[in-house]
């Protein structure tokens, strides 16, 4: 099936229009099962429209009859048409125009993206293969050029077009991996985007994790992940007190100082999953003496901006409030943790889309971290990490700010055992769970990481750690970004690689934190010790 | 019929200019303020392009001067143009074809500007048989030679791989044939004009220098004046296809992958954003304007759709 699929497919075939065959997917270095796609149910096939391949990220419901078929088509085209105009879609449509009309359909994209490897080449997987499909609905059914068929392709625009071009959407990871490779500057994943923008400005149509249980649910509660602002006081007090008994340094994170120099941004999913990242920022900062603060502010103790991934309405909001609780605590920056996309929304994005009155500057907190291991202001000993050590370079953060060297001097410095892994830097690729993936569950998607998008930085982990896979050494992957390390830690949870190569993973203030002198020994935990 | 020649040749070089500044202005127009969108390597951050890192590598940024190495965006993008850069790193299987094809366009697009010159200085005074011009001569008739074999040579072997290549022939139309087609046709006809006359260059610069003084003289070769012909139609083809990116490659380049100014750097960028968000958006979904009026991206922004409706 992925030789012989056509572009056309999407609008022609009944039923599940493709399936990737898990005999035919690369393997990896290291010992990683694949995992079955499950079955679709009886139910779903009577009442989703899941009927791309495997997967069903957005759970369509099915149009009932010829009308609501019609109806949706008809909505669809009505978004194409907003979006490519300049009141509605100002911040994008410069470059999404320039992807629609002059891409030479070379395919010298297809080969940059870890999706088109790891699933052993399958024709879905091209960079190009949605984009061209967007493209051909664009020029024939809005813009109505004249020979469009013949100057771009036919294709038929029905409501299975609509459908499986939603989904399509969502079978992309937005590294931009493809656009670096192209030698016109065309932006295949720009086009996912802008299709994902489409579907939920227009049609309301999006993953729930990133809208009902995501953007809104933060702008509801505060926080994607439910904590009000008092919830957050209290587990971030916890934090404090278990990680000062475990570090034997009393720890203080203070919340909404006036006048601060530094707001942090954490990623509030960090307060749940990884306290230890909470509690190593907050030592740190301490040690270093830094004059900072958390935001207690709705909104503002939480960096995610899922928007990013789907809605620019969405990014603003969210964006503005954070921007603002700055301005009100005075603060003279913002430093973004460990949290890929949040660095990019808001240091790039919102450059453009807060008026610069409202804006306050923001500083990454590699950044920040650098100068602090640097200064001497904390001290370090490296011999506390001599451990093979490998860092992956979070998308956002390294290939769409060119913030590459800051986190590799921290980790040269306090890493002896520091290695890279194979195409490091700006050329890296997703940890698999790029563009919200990462907290996304149901209809095959956490097979789907495990199986393709997760597939290819095992890959590069594992070679980076080559010469000592054996569980008789400790290793640690250092994956500064909330959503990658969610990622990792599900492949490696999934594969038992704890147990098999004797992995930890954890962010890069772990790192620092397992170095300093002033700290109880063992701050970051191998299984093989507990 | 030569009068109509000329007119023709008048035409397509005013449709040559016309569907370029449309093009552009079209470009231009869709957006007086788009995000920043860069993607690193960025070619003008200095030492640090070497990596690909940035400007906010740097601790409080936002507090020194600004330097953007204009040469280091000028290297890069001369670079691409001439070698094909990203091609030969990303897919050398087609680079090997499109390489000599793209080399055959830039001689043959160069002759053009050499011969433009040559008229310049004939039209100041400058003898036709003077060494000056007998030099320039031999260059442009040896550049149309390989000019015209190289795109007859990398036209063909692009259709050739666009018609087995399994993984193109899915995204080629037939536009993409007819394209290669013409140019194909185009360099045959300039080879066959070249063989057929004593000299191309003489040929081309007395069809220009007439061109220039409004003097319709017949043109000597019939080959010449169908290769004129066809060279005619794609300056005004052209820029409508997708190998508009001849034009556009300026902007995806320095516009967008590697436009990375911050707002604190740029008055104008401080005046626009205020403006941008008196757009009126009229998306239909729910939590933006559901069915109601269109909304500007101001009251949109400062809109919490998620709380109770008194509190919105």
């Amino acid at each position: 099936m992925r030789n012989t699929l056509q572009l056309t497919d999407v609008s022609t075939v009944e039923g599940q229009m493709t399936s990737i065959d898990l005999s035919t997917i690369p393997t990896p270095v290291l010992d990683m099962a694949t995992m079955p796609w499950k079955p679709v149910t009886d139910e779903q096939r009577n009442t989703t429209a899941c009927i791309l391949d495997d997967v069903c990220v957005l759970n369509i419901p099915k149009p009932k009859d010829r009308a609501e078929e019609e109806a949706l088509v008809k909505k669809f085209v009505a978004g194409m048409r907003k979006l490519f105009t300049t009141e509605n879609n100002w911040p994008f449509l410069p470059m999404l125009e320039t992807s629609m009309d002059y891409c030479a359909q070379c395919n010298s994209c297809s080969d940059a993206c870890h999706l088109y490897e790891m699933s052993g080449g399958h024709e879905m997987y091209r960079p190009n293969f949605r984009s061209e499909i967007f493209r051909r609905i664009y020029k024939q059914y809005v813009k109505k050029e004249p020979f469009a068929k013949w100057r771009y392709g036919d294709m038929d625009l029905n409501w299975k077009t609509v459908v499986r071009l939603a989904e399509l959407s969502y079978r992309c990871n937005l590294c931009r991996r493809c656009a670096q490779t192209c030698p016109i500057g065309v932006d295949n994943a720009l086009i996912a985007r802008e299709i994902r923008k489409l579907f939920s400005q227009e049609l309301g149509i999006s993953p729930r994790e990133l809208h009902e249980k995501g953007t809104m649910h933060q702008m509801r509660v505060g926080s994607s992940t439910g904590m009000t602002p008092d919830v957050v006081k209290d587990n971030v007090e916890f934090i404090d007190e278990d990680y000062a008994e475990i570090t034997g340094v009393g720890i203080h994170t203070p919340f909404d100082v006036k006048d601060a120099d530094i707001l942090l941004l954490h990623n509030a999913g960090e307060i749940m999953a990884w306290p230890e990242n909470i509690a190593a920022f907050s030592l740190i900062f301490q040690e270093a003496g830094l004059s900072w603060t958390l935001s207690s502010k709705a909104m503002a103790y939480d960096g995610v901006n899922y928007g990013v991934f789907y809605d620019d309405a969405q990014t603003a909001r969210i964006a503005l409030q954070h921007m603002l609780a700055a301005k009100e605590l005075n603060a003279k920056k913002i430093v973004i943790g460990e949290c890929g996309h949040a660095h990019k929304v808001l240091t790039v994005i919102a450059d453009r889309l807060i008026p610069f009155e409202y804006q306050v500057p923001r500083e990454s907190c590699y950044v920040t971290l650098r100068d602090i291991v640097m200064s001497g202001k904390i001290k370090l000993d490296p011999a506390r990490n001599n451990f093979p050590v490998t860092l992956h370079d979070p998308c956002n953060v390294v290939r769409l700010m060119g913030i590459v060297e800051p986190q590799r001097e921290i980790v040269r410095k306090i890493a002896p055992l520091f290695r890279e892994m194979p195409c490091p830097g700006v050329n890296n690729y997703c940890c698999g769970g790029g563009s919200g993936f990462a907290i996304m569950t149901r209809n095959n998607i956490e097979q789907w990481r495990g199986n393709i998008s997760g597939r290819k930085k095992m890959q590069q982990i594992g070679e980076a750690f080559k010469e000592c896979l054996g569980p008789e050494t400790k290793k640690y992957i250092c994956a500064p970004c909330s959503n990658c390390k969610g990622q990792i830690r599900e492949i490696l949870e999934h594969n038992d690689l704890y147990a098999k190569n004797n992995f930890a993973y954890g962010g890069i203030v772990e790192l620092v934190v397992n170095a300093m002198t002033n700290v109880n020994p063992g701050y970051i935990k191998w299984e093989s010790e507990e | 019929m030569t009068t109509l020649f000329y007119l023709l040749g008048y035409l397509a070089l005013l449709g040559f200019i016309c569907t370029a500044f449309l093009k552009i202005r079209s470009y231009l127009k869709s957006s007086p303020l788009h995000v920043r969108w860069e993607l690193y390597p960025v070619p003008h951050e200095g030492a640090k392009s070497s990596y690909g890192g940035s400007f906010m590598e740097e601790k409080d940024w936002w507090r020194k001067p600004r330097h953007i190495e204009h040469l280091g965006d000028i290297k890069a993008l001369l670079f691409e143009v001439l070698v094909l850069h990203a091609t030969f790193e990303h897919n050398l299987k087609l680079w090997f074809r499109t390489y000599p094809f793209h080399v055959g366009m830039y001689m043959l697009m160069g002759g053009i500007i050499i011969v433009f010159a040559s008229v310049v200085l004939q039209a100041f005074g400058l003898a036709p048989d003077s060494g000056l011009l007998v030099f320039v001569g031999n260059v442009i008739n040896a550049v149309v030679l390989l000019g015209g074999l190289c795109i007859v040579g990398g036209g063909i072997a692009l259709i050739h791989h666009r018609k087995t290549d399994e993984g193109l022939k899915k995204y080629t139309t037939p536009e993409h044939y007819f394209n290669l087609g013409v140019f194909v046709f185009f360099g045959i006809l300039a080879l066959l004009a070249w063989i057929c006359a004593p000299s191309y260059f003489v040929m081309a610069r007395d069809f220009m220098y007439n061109m220039f003084t409004v003097n319709f003289v017949p043109l000597p070769s019939t080959f010449f004046a169908l290769h004129l012909l066809l060279g005619f139609f794609l300056m005004i083809w052209l820029p409508m296809t997708h190998m508009g990116h001849l034009l556009m490659k300026y902007f995806t380049y320095h516009d967008i992958r590697w436009e990375d100014t911050p707002t604190t750097y740029n008055k104008e960028t401080k005046r626009k954003i205020p403006d941008m968000l008196k757009y009126s958006a009229s998306w239909s979904a729910e939590h933006i304007c559901g069915n109601g009026a269109p909304k500007t991206w101001l009251e949109i922004a400062t809109t919490n759709p998620a709380a109770p409706k008194n509190e919105a």
